[in-house]
């Protein structure tokens, strides 16, 4: 089932172009990644997908209605004197659902030990981690994530990936933007790459990197170091 | 309702923690209580004393022109800043609710300090529903021309850059009636001027123009600053 949709999306601001008749689709449970450079046109793609921009020409589809939707983007939006409980307690209340779930998501984020501290106490990390919790509160189907892992290190973003798969096995549909290419092969079961607003390239992370002849082998540090510290989410307020 | 009791719920917390707004609501009973106690009566000529505004009226009109204005504008507009007021409405938190949600909590707040600004003036039985139904509808007036203000900008520079100089004029204006007559005939209309008429009318006991009077302008101010903020939310909406 497709769950997202665009099709010949066209976007200028004033006289700059930024999508030039952009068509993908996703499906039901799966992690699709939105690849491209810094202004290549992605964010505005996910602003047109949640109605928070009108596109010049073209059709767009979200399967699922807003209260399906879960969010996070650049801008966090969080209450900022507010504990992490208490930022989440406002969408729980919203959307009517029992604090156990808002404890579980905390949990799941591993902001427990954190849930009374105010948010402009929290780290980068922690503030992202907060942002997804709020995000997939309410269990979307369909979530929107602009950037999940920019300006994180690579433990904090090891444990959000880690999150972004049990959402996908949990059945949500994972549209995500990121100008990651090692993220993205790694995390996205279907890509999108995006330049000057044009899609050039579109498939699984493996179907691409074989049509292009990319494959290698690389040193990797970064799993040095998971397998000597365990990798998990810490909790450092 | 849900949305509303959700938004209201975070304001009050928020102000709580919130030290620029949460002074706003304490600070002028504070200082008309220390005029109450520290100003020495005997020690002013009767002359001046006859001519001299009652100054917790005068902090009470203040507090209901001033503080809440920009308290109202700056809650709106660091939401609208922070783009938190983006995610709500994400998730179908409409933007009346919203504005109820914040306009209830100021209102909410502005109780427990209009009755603070009651006790220091004394007043009690009936004169102190009189006082209160005046604070409270002033309080109505400027909740409605703070959220106008905050729909109006962009950040909560803005939103003091434009609040303040009408929160003076509202705010202090009463203060400089009680010295200039010109003054008191071009603020008669302005809802602060009238709130601090029922104040004198119920501290020197039933002096002056009828408080109906009082009542009706202060009340034309809350509809006219409401269609000002339809017609501001018509054409801006939250954006």
């Amino acid at each position: 089932m497709i769950s997202v949709s665009m099709k010949n999306i066209s976007k200028s601001f004033g006289g700059n172009k930024v999508l030039k008749d952009v068509t993908f689709e996703t499906h039901d449970g799966e992690i699709f990644g939105m690849l491209g450079p810094s202004g290549s046109g992605k964010t505005t793609i996910i602003n047109i997908l949640t109605k928070q921009l009108t596109a010049d020409s073209g059709q767009c589809h979200v399967a699922v209605g807003s209260h399906e939707i879960g969010l996070m983007l650049e801008d966090d939006g969080l209450f900022s004197r507010l504990s992490c409980l208490d930022n989440l307690i406002v969408f729980e209340d919203i959307y009517k659902i029992q604090r156990k779930q808002t404890l579980e998501v905390l949990e799941r984020v591993g902001l427990t030990d954190a849930k009374n501290t105010a948010v402009n106490q929290l780290s980068k990390g922690m503030r992202q981690r907060l942002v997804l919790a709020r995000a997939v509160l309410h269990k979307p189907k369909v979530l929107f994530l602009d950037e999940p892992t920019s300006a994180l290190d690579p433990m904090t973003a090891r444990g959000i990936h880690k999150l972004i798969r049990d959402l996908r096995n949990g059945g949500s549909t994972i549209f995500l933007t990121t100008h990651n290419m090692e993220e993205a092969t790694h995390l996205c079961d279907r890509v999108v790459m995006l330049h000057k607003g044009k899609i050039i390239e579109q498939g699984t992370p493996q179907d691409i990197c074989h049509r292009y002849n990319a494959t290698k082998n690389v040193l990797d540090l970064e799993y040095v170091f998971v397998q000597l510290t365990g990798g998990g989410l810490e909790c450092t307020a | 309702m849900h949305s509303v009791k959700a938004i209201f719920k975070k304001q009050m917390k928020d102000t709580l923690k919130n030290m620029g707004v949460l002074i706003q609501f304490i600070i002028y009973p504070l200082v008309a209580f220390a005029m109450t106690v520290l100003m020495d009566t005997a020690a002013i000529p009767y002359e001046v004393l006859a001519v001299m505004p009652n100054m917790v009226n005068v902090m009470a009109a203040v507090f209901a022109g001033m503080a809440l204005v920009s308290s109202a504008a700056a809650i709106i507009a660091e939401d609208k800043e922070k783009k938190s007021l983006r995610f709500l409405v994400m998730a179908n938190v409409k933007p009346p609710a919203y504005l109820l949600g914040v306009g209830g909590t100021v209102f909410f707040v502005s109780i427990f300090t209009s009755v603070a600004f009651s006790f220091i003036s004394g007043f009690g039985g009936v004169d102190f529903w009189i006082f209160l139904a005046s604070m409270m509808s002033g309080v109505t007036a400027s909740i409605l021309l703070g959220a106008t203000i905050g729909l109006l900008t962009k950040n909560q520079q803005s939103a003091t850059a434009i609040a303040m100089p009408i929160a003076m004029v509202l705010g202090f204006g009463p203060m400089m009636a009680g010295f200039n007559d010109t003054i008191a005939r071009v603020l008669h209309i302005t809802y602060t001027q009238q709130l601090n008429v029922v104040s004198d009318y119920l501290t020197i006991g039933g002096v002056g123009a009828p408080l109906w009077h009082s009542f009706a302008i202060m009340w034309a101010n809350v509809v006219v600053f409401g269609i000002v903020f339809v017609i501001v939310y018509a054409k801006k909406g939250m954006k």
